[in-house]
């Protein structure tokens, strides 16, 4: 039952971390998805990969999203609000058919990996839709911010489905643990480099977006 | 004395050690950095002459996790290729830090990251699992996207930024592979891979989401694009690792674990193939259009790596002879085009800070006034298009008797085509060099030893044709993983 | 006979003249005095050492290992009599020489420098025809041969065009088209024979060439290169546009000595005489006599109408050569009459040889002659001329002999036709005569000493005419000694036989040249001097016409050509530009193309694996 309702929260916050334009609540969103990992995490039985979750994921990744959000330093601040025009409506059919593929993909292998319906089934099922949410967020989204947002969110549900598909072993917590580093570390340097990307060009997506006013950027 | 993993570990470490030393204290004398750094290569030289006797194997118990690592001829090999390179790109760098004018703080950055970069390589190279594989690899990424972005222009946060994303979502599939597979097998050691994994569902999933993961970082076709804006502002020195090294590491795993979990997929290899030939066409064409020195040579890596993944169909479901010379041709044509390529970014690199222009217009009337930096360029260029006596020359010949013997005729065209694509675009930068009629052109003068060091790689590739034996010799044992 | 070492005489003989021409060259380039003489008389000494090989010289063969592929040069009774008379005659031409360009040496002296670089152009060229000629006639191996015909080929171009006018541009022009067709000829048929018989030596080529599979067309090959060489009707167009145009002492050495290059090539490489030959070379002999007696009659009849007297005496050669390459014929068509032949065919080459050298000396003579009395000068410049036509001494010795063994062997026919060609001879003769007297020059005052070179020379080569027949048998040897007792004079009681073409040839040249003296002008206007020459230069000259304005066209189409696929590789370039934008799109699709192919790639995995589908796997899995 705590595992459901844990999965249940954990989908809710991934959505309002991917879907939600303002990014500040989007940022809240992910510290509390964070945390909540770090709970699942104790509840799996692996306490120091709760604790490096909590640490890095929740307290550092978390936080030094939030801090390029309020700004640092004398670099101007990023808006708030993801102003940044969607991406072209003729290829959304096709981002969806290719997520929906990956999940159909990785669903088919799990149903012949995990013969019976146990909690770790549920862990990858999570795992699975947190994976799914974030590639379509990954694919659709422009503002940089909030692709590493899903990043993050697909990086978690991609160690969420790790942990469900080969159970609690040492192999997984040493995958995982090096998944969070690496996590860690790209969303520190990709938030800096946004921050000085923005200050430098006034430019928060990797391409030059046609049609995006400087203002609405601002 | 017998190598022993102390060395190894040695060889992994010492190289972070010494680029936290320079961290503290960058140096400015290419002296003192020829002193610290060459023992590195020697001691690898000496590991791969130590290998005669069979390759060496161990695990690592780190408290409940147990790490296994496996050094055979061809690690042995690519990690003296590494040192060699790590070292020539910390020479020039040493000269390019005194010949132009750099962050200060931006120069000091990029010693620790060459170390962590040759730390993450040597880890792959001698990785017998797939956990280590993983550190390794996402080691080497961050390396290297740090080092991407130490200009710090606008281009260059632009285009690191991407490089950045992407890097990070395709070691997410490749995670997510691994994933798959630890579930399938509950294995993540090669060996009990090898000897375990069936070639059923689960284990085609997890390879296709691996290999699209690993595609992207070694910049295959379509997955390619990231890779010309990222060497277009970075650093000559960085350009040159990267081309070298970096991106042949991704390809490097790709193909062991096809090897060990795959091997007789036809379909699939034949697919990577005939990425591999579009990646041939598609670098050979967009060089031949690109604008800018850099990026020529950075389409031209995406064509050549085009060529490496020519191995896939060549070995699966082969003869052994045929797998044994498209072997020996696949990892030829990496080393080979891994020197050249080194000697090429560090040519133009010396081009365009004489002439000061990034354009391959800029390059008038340099056949006459810096003849040594185009004879390098052309001496590196002799690789890339595969004339003899160079390696690039054997590795091709080696790929088209084995394409020959297999029956596989499309790849014949493909060397055939790809060689004609990269005569077109070498000569176009010849032609722009030796025009005369322009106003003289401003140039300043580089240290010689810049020059020099670009040459010397240069000739390395033109000499590991020559010398094909004794690298082939130490190949030959590893063809089946 | 005194008998002297062969292989020091041998090395002396070639390697003075080498010697001498490299000094002439060093001496002009080094010594700054001007006032030393370039032909003086060391330079004249040139083929006094090959004079004395051919006198002294034991018979043998002088081997050399490290000579091009094993050289080996020899000397026997035939190489020494064609040695001796083409050492004598050089000799007199360069003693002439020193005489004839006095004048330039003297401007030389004075201090011209264009007269000392003409003197070295001239000095230079002569020592190395000398040696390539000499090279050739010792020769034995099939290198040396060539290697010493090449050298005397080329370096006498230099002599052709000396005197630098616009005919002797055209004359050297000739001579060199000529001679390049020639020594093409020449190679392809040495290499071809000695290629496919393996044969390094001439008498190994010629038994090979005997009874080669195509042997016919190898020795074809050989007639038509030194046929070149030799003055054969059809590949003589050089011999009168070059000799009237080169100076008198080179004209006296290519007529005399150079000539016989070819006779000797043909000599020593077609299967003459030879008992066991391939039935082919029947038909090459009928072709080269017919080729003969058309070059002796043809000749002679262009040569009337000559008016310069060097141009007369070339087509008086060509027509001499014409009845020597109908002697060689014979050689292919009775092979059992060649031995007695071939003896009198080097005679009669000796005998042309020295009696040419005279003829062409006297033209100079006549020119500047010395202050003589008029009968004597005229009656020693007929002399040779009546030698020529048979009259007297090796001419008569010479037209004795071959009749005789023209009878014995039973070709009575050809000797009526030679006979006929005397003919001729006798009236090319009285034509040279004639001209000469025409373009005769007062003896003046500042003109020659009595005693100077020139005349010397002159009546020197005259004695050595005339007294052939007394020495000839001495060093031809065992040539003659078949057949005992040497050459033999004919007896009287056959000299009406032999005298008849003479008075017959005086008879005509005198009605002729009564009653054709109004159209002469004309006639020879209409028969230029070369002859086929002109048409031949006057169609290439219209092919190459013709072919630069196809040319030009042809360069209008190609740029016609360049133009549309330059519009192609900007339309191309254009298309490129898509591929471009193209790039742009994978850049920005980066992660749609990630998911693709991860996904296609699984699609080709799945759907081509072997095993069984995915579900039925699962379902079985489950049964189980």
């Amino acid at each position: 039952m705590v595992a459901w309702g844990l999965a249940a929260l954990l989908l809710a916050l991934a959505g309002v971390c991917l879907l939600e334009r303002h990014l500040w609540r989007a940022c809240q969103g992910f510290v509390a998805f964070a945390l909540l990992m770090a709970l699942a995490w104790l509840l799996l039985g692996a306490p120091w990969l709760a604790l490096a979750e909590a640490l890095f994921g929740a307290l550092l990744t978390g936080g030094t999203l939030l801090w390029t959000l309020r700004g640092r330093g004398s670099l101007p601040r990023l808006a708030e609000l993801d102003q940044t025009p969607q991406r072209g409506l003729w290829m959304a059919p096709l981002r969806w058919l290719l997520v929906l593929c990956w999940l159909g993909l990785i669903g088919a292998a799990l149903v012949w990996l995990l013969d019976d319906l146990s909690s770790t089934s549920l862990l990858a099922a999570t795992g699975l839709l947190i994976l799914g949410l974030g590639l379509w967020a990954f694919v659709t989204h422009r503002h940089l911010l909030r692709r590493l947002l899903a990043f993050n969110l697909l990086g978690s549900g991609v160690f969420l489905l790790l942990a469900g598909v080969a159970g609690p072993s040492a192999e997984v917590w040493g995958l995982i643990l090096v998944g969070l580093v690496v996590a860690l570390l790209g969303s520190v340097l990709g938030a800096t480099l946004l921050l000085r990307l923005h200050a430098q060009a006034d430019q928060i997506t990797l391409n030059a977006v046609f049609g995006a006013s400087a203002d609405s950027a601002r | 004395m017998n190598p022993t993993p102390l060395h190894l570990l040695w060889l992994l470490c010492a190289p972070l050690a010494l680029g936290l030393l320079a961290w503290v204290r960058p140096p400015r004398h290419s002296g003192l950095v020829l002193l610290l750094a060459l023992p590195l290569p020697l001691v690898a030289l000496w590991l791969a002459l130590g290998l005669e006797a069979g390759p060496m194997a161990g695990r690592l118990g780190l408290g409940p996790l147990v790490l296994h690592w496996r050094l055979d001829g061809l690690a042995a090999l690519l990690w003296l290729l590494t040192h060699l390179l790590l070292l020539a790109s910390a020479l020039y760098a040493v000269g390019y830090a005194r010949a132009t004018v750099l962050d200060a703080r931006a120069y000091a950055w990029l010693w620790p990251l060459l170390g962590g970069l040759a730390l993450g390589l040597g880890l792959i190279w001698i990785a017998a699992d797939l956990l280590l594989l993983y550190a390794g690899l996402e080691l080497m990424g961050l390396c290297a996207v740090g080092m991407m972005l130490l200009p710090g222009s606008i281009e260059a946060l632009s285009a690191g930024l991407r490089y950045l994303l992407y890097a990070l979502v395709g070691s997410l599939a490749w995670l997510l592979g691994i994933a798959l597979l630890l579930g399938a097998w509950s294995r993540l050691d090669l060996a009990g891979l090898a000897a375990l994994a069936q070639p059923d569902a689960v284990t085609q999933i997890a390879l296709a989401l691996l290999t699209s993961g690993l595609l992207l970082k070694a910049a295959i076709f379509p997955l390619h694009s990231w890779l010309a804006p990222v060497h277009g502002s970075a650093w000559t020195p960085v350009s040159a690792l990267h081309g070298a090294l970096v991106v042949k590491a991704s390809f490097f795993i790709l193909l062991t674990l096809w090897r060990v979990l795959l091997p007789e997929a036809i379909a699939g290899a034949w697919t990577l193939g005939a990425l591999g030939s579009l990646a041939v066409l598609w670098g050979g064409v967009q060089a031949w259009r690109a604008a800018g020195l850099k990026q020529l040579v950075a389409w031209s890596t995406v064509g050549q790596l085009g060529y490496l993944m020519l191995a896939f169909p060549l070995l699966a479901g082969t003869s052994a002879n045929i797998a044994t010379l498209a072997w020996q041709g696949t990892w030829l044509q990496l080393a080979g085009h891994a020197l050249a390529k080194a000697a090429m970014f560090m040519a133009v690199g010396n081009l365009l800070l004489s002439t000061g222009k990034n354009q391959l217009e800029g390059l008038t009337g340099t056949s006459r006034r810096l003849p040594l930096s185009l004879l390098t360029f052309g001496l590196a260029a002799v690789t890339l298009m595969g004339l003899p006596p160079s390696a690039g020359f054997t590795a091709k010949w080696l790929l088209l008797q084995a394409a020959l013997a297999a029956g596989q005729w499309p790849w014949v065209l493909v060397l055939v085509l790809g060689t004609l694509l990269t005569a077109i675009y070498i000569f176009r930068v010849l032609r722009c060099s030796f025009v005369e009629d322009a106003p003289e052109p401003m140039l300043c003068t580089l240290p010689l030893g810049m020059d020099l060091i670009a040459f010397t790689l240069a000739l390395a590739a033109i000499a590991l044709g020559l010398a094909a034996g004794w690298p082939l010799s130490l190949l030959g044992q590893t063809v089946v993983p | 006979m005194i008998e002297l070492p062969l292989a020091p005489l041998l090395y002396t003989a070639l390697l003075w003249p080498l010697l001498l021409g490299l000094r002439a060259l060093l001496r002009s380039l080094i010594a700054p005095s001007p006032a030393r003489v370039t032909l003086d008389w060391l330079w004249i000494s040139a083929p006094l050492p090959a004079l004395a090989l051919a006198v002294l010289g034991a018979d043998g063969s002088l081997p050399l290992q490290t000579w091009l592929l094993g050289g080996r040069w020899e000397l026997d009774g035939q190489r020494r009599l064609l040695l001796a008379f083409t050492a004598l005659l050089w000799g007199l031409a360069g003693w002439y020489a020193r005489g004839y360009l006095a004048a330039e040496q003297a401007q030389a002296a004075a201090g011209d420098t264009d007269s000392r670089s003409r003197l070295v152009r001239f000095a230079l060229p002569w020592q190395l025809t000398l040696c390539g000629n000499l090279l050739l006639l010792v020769a034995e191996d099939i290198a040396s041969f060539y290697l010493g015909f090449a050298l005397m080929t080329f370096a006498a171009y230099a002599l052709v065009i000396h005197c630098n006018t616009a005919k002797a541009r055209v004359g050297g022009l000739a001579y060199l088209a000529m001679a390049v067709l020639g020594e093409a000829m020449i190679l392809a048929g040495l290499l071809w024979g000695a290629g496919s018989a393996s044969a390094l030596t001439l008498s190994q080529l010629r038994a090979a060439l005997a009874t080669a599979d195509a042997g016919l067309w190898m020795g074809l090959l050989l007639w038509l290169g030194f046929g070149v060489k030799a003055g054969v009707i059809g590949l003589h167009l050089w011999l009168p546009l070059a000799h009237p145009v080169a100076p008198t002492p080179a004209s006296a050495v290519l007529s005399g000595a150079m000539i016989k290059a070819g006779l000797v090539g043909w000599l020593s490489t077609l299967p003459l005489g030879m008992a066991v030959v391939d039935a082919s070379f029947h038909a090459l002999g009928q072709v080269m006599l017919s080729a003969g007696l058309a070059g002796a009659f043809a000749a002679a009849l262009l040569g009337i109408v000559q008016r310069h007297p060097k141009a007369v005496l070339a087509y008086s050669s060509v027509s001499q050569m014409g009845m020597l390459t109908a002697l060689v014929a014979v050689g292919l068509l009775r092979p059992e009459s060649w031995p007695a032949l071939s003896a009198l065919v080097i005679l009669f080459a000796a005998h042309h040889g020295l009696s040419k050298g005279a003829l062409f000396l006297g033209v100079g003579i006549s020119r500047h002659p010395p202050p003589w009395p008029g009968w004597l000068l005229w009656t020693l410049l007929a002399l040779p001329g009546l030698s020529l036509a048979g009259a007297l001494g090796s001419g008569l010795l010479t037209k004795w002999g071959t009749k005789t063994v023209l009878d014995a062997a039973g070709e009575h026919t050809l000797v009526i036709w030679l006979s006929l060609a005397a003919v001729g001879t006798t009236v090319l003769m009285v034509r040279t005569l004639w001209c000469q007297w025409q373009q005769r020059a007062r003896a003046s005052a500042d003109g020659q000493r009595a005693l100077a070179p020139m005349p010397l020379a002159w009546l020197l080569s005259i004695l050595a005419t005339l007294s052939l027949p007394f020495w000839a048998d001495r060093l031809a040897g065992d040539l003659t000694g078949g057949r005992g007792g040497g050459f033999a004079w004919p007896p009287l009681a056959a000299l009406p036989d032999l005298f008849w073409p003479l008075g017959l040839g005086l008879l005509l040249a005198l009605t002729l040249g009564w009653s054709l003296r109004r159209v002469a002008p004309w006639l020879s206007h209409w028969l230029p001097a070369g002859d086929l020459w002109w048409p031949v230069a006057k169609g290439c000259r219209w092919l190459w016409r013709i072919s630069r304005s196809a040319l030009r066209g042809l360069s209008a189409l190609q740029a016609a050509w360049v133009a549309w696929w330059l519009a192609r590789e900007r339309d191309g370039l254009t298309g490129l530009e898509v591929l471009t934008r193209a790039e742009g799109w994978l850049r920005r699709q980066l992660a749609i193309l990630l998911l693709a192919v991860a996904v296609g790639l699984a699609a080709v995995l799945l759907f081509s694996a072997q095993s069984t589908p995915l579900w039925p796997q699962y379902l079985s899995r489950h049964a189980s």
